[in-house]
């Protein structure tokens, strides 16, 4: 029972982590823009591709959470979901490539702030694995006592 | 006033060869008024002293005004009064030296106890000459000392390019002409309006200035004096002269400052009793743009050597010195770009070939060489004017320089010069008859495509005598069939290519296939050429209904209207249409979009594709060939044949402490400043704004240039360079005074239309109310108090036409009314339209010139040049429309021909023959077998010639027939004349309740009564 838990953080964590190296790899790209790194068809191209299956991993880590009811995180988790759904059904999810220096500062906004979140988020489960770990191993401790 | 006021006795003792001396008796009365005044300044900002209660009426309301004014100033003036380091021009300094160096103190005590509550300190400098022009009749005639010596002394100054002010004495004929133009417009409210004696006034004085061009912080300082000293000369040219000296030698007296009165007073009292429909206004006195777009003079003749406005125009030209400046100018701040604009024959841009020394531009910050960089070290470096740097002048480049710090070769080197005819006009002239003669041009390739449920792709190579169809039916796999025979070069291919055109109109005769696979045709069509880059132009009959990019007829939904959903209306559907766009754009084509349906043809995604690309929209809604056809020959020839500039990047540079932020128009961004435009020609222009980097400038000037790198149809690359400079200004005064309102409506409109895209018409419409009321009451409190402006509204005499372009543009189709006033198509097309018209044309749209022809039809004299008569523009006012007249009312896009209702029957007849008496609306004007006739298709014609961008396409229009059409007059497609008719109505009204409910909603603070001074004039 005990090694579920541990195992379930252990995803959590590593589902986080891709999710903020997808945001951060975004930043990048956008800021290299700003600087006329990368010109705009590439950058938009390399932003959208990974736009969406961001969002289905974020939803799943935010479903993972309902389902497995850890309510504190799930509710945490919730309000970025919904951001990505309402952009979703607005179609305004992807990197608009005709007025990408109009929304440029707006959309790096988004992800910095979104990066911010998903660090919080990466303080508390590393926290939650870190006592997951540790209860493992002191019920392992426990196990050998009872030797 | 040296008997009046003990500390100015030095003045009559003048040297003999002044003026004051020859004429003592008319001159004590200026001086008693102005002598006050100058104490006031030097006081430090004390209205009038008791001192200046002067015998004559005029200048005890004028005095005051002077006083108050320079009260506000923030340069000391002592300090310049008294300097002593100021070079004095030979003959007038002496005696003017001493009493100046007085002046600020013996009349300080007495200004101290002058009595404020006439005028509150407030207002910002404004040039104020004392007296109204009828005391100094009698100095005018005398001519004054002074006048004679500051022009030998400027004469001798060397003439520096680079410093703004230096150039100032050029200028000084363009505010004169702009004041008397002006002038009676002023006279006229005045005799109309409640207006109060002392601002009108002080708007006389204003023609000695105009002085614009003189900075506010050196000539302020000395406007009360000139109106004591000197009279103000009769000639333009010698005022001029002055002008420099003044600034530099107050004593010299001369008008200098008188500056920006005039704008400062253009008055308006607009006010009704509240809750009355009547307006309290008289249409009259309400300023008519009838002159058209006048460009500003001020600017350019400023700094001369600025391209002409018709490339790039500022909002204002002078540039705020401080973000917090700028954040009290609620105008935009920016420039509109016309980079091809077309030039009368004679000016041609010219092409200067750096083949050997490669292009010369700035190491650092990619500026192109231009009239503005200084040469240093005997002309083996050069320094950049837009970031300073000092470059190395390359050896073939290399001139010596000389003695004034000039280039000996500067005549031969149009990049530095502004040279207006030159050595390369032939060389423009033969790629433009190149161009005109489309068909033979050796380069050209071309090809066709048509579309129905399948792609048809036609096979013209050379060696075929008949073009070969081929039928492509798999939309959702598009592939292109022979892709190199699809294009074919124009003059190999040319008679399968006249076969297939010769041929193309009976093939479809008999299709009743209505599909439209537009989206895998365009997306076959990029594939062809996506190689090459070019113009695509495509015909568009319906609402693509196949394969990718289909659109869903939307927009008759009434209850989106007036939703947060409404804008979605306006943008494109499909992201099929954005993300073509874009690709189109990456590989240089840009779409022209034609389109002819009466039905839904959603313009607002097809347009997109233009939008992005650099192209345009042509909408012909309910295409007739017998009424539209003309139009779109027209126009589809000059799509084709007018110049072009291919796979263009343009980018617009400025100095340090300013940047361009936002782009407006067709183009789409390639990274933060650069504008990827796939074609380029003269009737688009793009509009940018510009933010202060820092919060304070510390350069004097600053310049921009505009590069517009392209492919000349002929083959070559070239870069189109054009380069301007402003001066920063520290003061919101000069920044209106300096304001271009075509430009400022231009970027207004721009930034209008684009916010349909995003939010509520109403809301749009609204931005553009409260930008404007905004910048006017800004305007208002600079000189609200001390001139005790009670309810009335004043505006600068630059931006005298902003609140009426702002109401037409309210008016205009993009942006009027709600779901029935436009129809959603005619509303996008005209939007997309209007984002890439040129000032000129943008402003005729807006306010379209109405001239009437009955009386030039029916003189018998007239000969076939004689256009003389013709030329004068009418308000557009109801009372200008007379029922016995024939009007015609032009806005750039097509002629309205009014007939009146009791308009003679002859002239009917004679210009419809037997359709005279049918429905007016249905009518076709064709040429008759008489002279009236052909006159008039004469004047049309005429007409058409002097604005040949768009085809003005004929609506008759008959006043008697309107009953019973008053209450759907959306309907009638030909009901032009009679909606912006009844909108010129509504416009004074508008106007009037518009902006004062604007006016209530950000004064909530002031009463009432003070808005509506025909209530209460002295409120």
């Amino acid at each position: 029972m005990m090694s579920m838990d541990l195992i379930f953080w252990i995803i959590a964590f590593l589902i986080n982590l891709a999710l903020m190296a997808s945001t951060f790899y975004q930043i990048v790209i956008l800021t290299d823009l700003e600087a006329d790194y990368i010109n705009i068809y590439d950058s938009a191209t390399s932003i959208n591709r990974i736009v969406l299956p961001e969002f289905i991993v974020q939803g799943v880590f935010c479903a993972s959470f309902l389902l497995t009811l850890h309510w504190f995180m799930f509710l945490i988790t919730v309000p970025v979901t919904c951001y990505h759904v309402m952009l979703f059904l607005k179609r305004q999810h992807l990197f608009d490539v005709t007025e990408a220096f109009r929304f440029l500062n707006a959309e790096k906004k988004f992800r910095l702030i979104k990066l911010g979140f998903y660090l919080v988020i990466f303080a508390i489960i590393t926290g939650r694995l870190a006592l997951s770990v540790f209860e493992f191993l002191s019920d392992a401790d426990d196990a050998t006592q009872l030797f | 006033m040296g008997t009046e006021n003990p500390g100015r006795p030095n003045f009559p003792a003048r040297p003999a060869a002044t003026p004051f001396a020859a004429a003592p008796p008319q001159n004590v009365m200026p001086f008693s008024s102005s002598g006050p005044l100058v104490g006031t300044e030097a006081a430090g900002f004390r209205p009038t002293p008791p001192a200046a209660p002067q015998p004559t009426v005029p200048f005890s309301s004028s005095g005051p005004l002077a006083g108050s004014q320079s009260s506000g100033f923030r340069l000391p003036p002592p300090a310049r009064y008294n300097d002593p380091s100021v070079p004095p021009p030979a003959s007038n300094v002496p005696p003017t030296g001493g009493p100046f160096q007085r002046f600020p103190t013996p009349p300080f005590p007495s200004t101290v106890q002058a009595p404020a509550s006439r005028v509150p300190p407030v207002g910002q400098p404004i040039a104020q000459p004392p007296a109204p022009p009828v005391s100094f009749r009698p100095q005018s005639q005398i001519p004054p000392v002074p006048m004679g010596a500051p022009p030998q002394s400027v004469n001798s100054a060397p003439p520096n390019m680079n410093v703004p002010y230096s150039v100032s004495d050029s200028s000084f004929p363009a505010p004169m002409t702009n004041f008397q133009s002006s002038f009676p417009g002023y006279a006229r409210m005045q005799s109309n309006a409640d207006l109060q004696p002392p601002p009108m006034q002080s708007t006389f004085p204003s023609h000695r200035g105009g002085y614009a061009p003189t900075p506010p912080t050196s000539s302020t300082p000395f406007l009360s004096h000139q109106g004591g000293y000197v009279p103000p000369p009769p000639v333009a040219a010698p005022l001029g002269l002055q002008s420099r000296d003044q600034m530099q030698y107050p004593g010299s007296g001369p008008p200098g400052s008188i500056q920006g009165l005039i704008e400062d007073f253009s008055s308006l009292s607009i006010g009704s009793v509240p809750g009355s429909i009547d307006p309290g206004i008289d249409p009259k006195a309400l300023p008519r743009p009838l002159e058209g777009d006048v460009e500003p003079k001020l600017f350019s003749e400023m700094y001369p050597m600025n391209c002409n406005p018709r490339f790039l125009r500022l909002t204002t030209s002078g540039i705020p010195n401080s973000q917090s400046l700028a954040s009290r100018w609620h105008l935009p701040l920016g420039a509109v770009v016309c980079p091809l604009a077309e030039a009368p024959d004679g000016e041609e841009v010219p092409v200067v070939n750096f083949v050997s020394t490669g292009i010369i531009r700035c190491r650092r910050c990619r500026t192109y060489v231009n009239p503005y960089v200084t040469f240093t070290d005997a002309g083996r470096k050069w320094r950049c004017n837009i970031c300073s740097l000092l470059n190395d002048v390359p050896g073939d480049y290399f001139a010596h320089l000389d003695a004034t710090g000039k280039r000996i070769d500067l005549d031969q080197r149009p990049e530095l010069t502004k040279v207006r005819s030159g050595m390369i006009e032939i060389v423009a002239q033969t790629i433009r008859s190149c161009l005109d003669e489309l068909p033979g041009y050796p380069r050209t390739q071309i090809g066709f495509a048509t579309f129905d449920s399948a792609i048809h792709f036609y096979n013209m190579k050379s060696s075929l005598t008949q073009p070969q169809m081929m039928v492509v039916s798999d939309l959702d796999d598009i592939f292109v069939p022979l892709p190199d025979d699809l294009l074919v070069n124009l003059s190999e291919s040319r008679s399968v290519v006249e076969t297939f055109l010769d041929s193309l109109p009976s093939m479809f005769q008999d299709n009743v296939n209505v599909e439209s696979a537009f989206g895998p045709a365009l997306k076959a069509a990029f594939m062809v050429m996506s190689q090459l880059g070019g113009k695509l132009l495509i015909f568009q009959n319906t609402l693509p209904s196949l394969g990718v990019g289909r659109l869903k007829l939307r927009g008759d939904d009434l209850r989106v209207y007036g939703t947060d959903k409404e804008h979605m209306l306006r943008i494109p559907e499909d992201q099929f249409y954005k993300q073509m766009a874009a690709e189109l754009t990456k590989y240089q084509i840009a779409v022209n979009v034609y389109a002819f349906s009466d039905k839904y043809t959603d313009i607002a995604s097809l347009g997109t594709l233009a939008k992005y690309t650099g192209g345009q929209v042509c909408y012909y809604p309910g295409f007739q060939s017998a009424i539209h056809g003309e139009k779109l020959r027209h126009e589809l020839a000059r799509d084709l044949t007018r110049e072009t500039a291919w796979e263009s990047v343009m980018r617009i540079r400025c100095g340090k402490g300013v940047r361009f932020t936002s782009y407006h128009g067709n183009f789409m961004l390639r990274s933060t400043d650069l504008m990827a435009l796939p074609a380029v020609d003269c009737d688009k222009a793009y509009a940018m704004q510009l933010t202060l980097e820092e919060t304070l400038l510390t350069t004097q000037t600053v310049y921009f240039q505009v590069a517009l790198l392209y492919t000349a149809s002929c083959g070559e690359r070239r870069i189109r360079v054009h380069t301007a400079a402003a001066p920063v200004v520290a003061d919101l005064g000069e920044m209106y005074r300096q304001a271009d309102a075509g430009a400022v409506v231009s970027v207004l409109s721009r930034l209008a239309i684009e916010k349909t895209l995003s939010s509520k018409l109403e809301d749009a419409r609204n931005s553009v109310q409260l930008r404007i009321v905004k910048a006017l009451k800004e305007y208002r409190n600079l000189y609200a108090v001390q001139h005790r402006l009670g309810g009335r509204i004043i505006f600068p005499e630059s931006l005298k036409f902003l609140p009426l372009y702002g109401l037409a543009l309210c008016r205009s189709t993009p942006l009027r009314g709600g779901y029935a006033d436009a129809p959603l198509d005619e509303r996008c097309s005209a939007g997309h339209t209007m984002m890439t018209l040129p000032v000129k044309k943008l402003l005729k749209l807006l306010y379209p010139s109405l001239i009437r022809l009955d009386e030039y039809l029916l003189k018998a004299s007239a000969q076939v040049d004689d256009f003389k008569s013709l030329e004068k523009r009418l308000p557009l006012a109801a009372e200008n429309l007379d029922s016995r007249g024939l009007y015609l009312y032009d806005d750039g896009f097509r002629f309205n021909i009014w007939f009146g209702r009791a308009l003679s029957p002859d002239v009917a007849m004679n210009l419809l023959g037997a359709d005279f008496a049918a429905e007016l609306s249905k009518v076709t004007l064709s040429e008759r077998e008489n002279e009236m006739s052909r006159k008039l298709m004469r004047i049309l014609k005429k007409f058409r010639e002097s604005d040949p961008s768009y085809y003005h396409l004929c609506h008759l229009i008959g006043f008697y027939k309107y009953t019973g059409k008053f209450s759907k007059i959306h309907s009638i497609p030909s009901s032009a004349i009679f909606v912006i008719y009844r909108g010129l109505n509504m416009l004074v009204l508008f106007l009037v309740r518009t902006l004062m409910e604007r006016f209530i909603q950000y004064n909530y603070q002031f009463e009432f009564r003070h808005w509506f001074p025909s209530g209460c004039v002295d409120g």
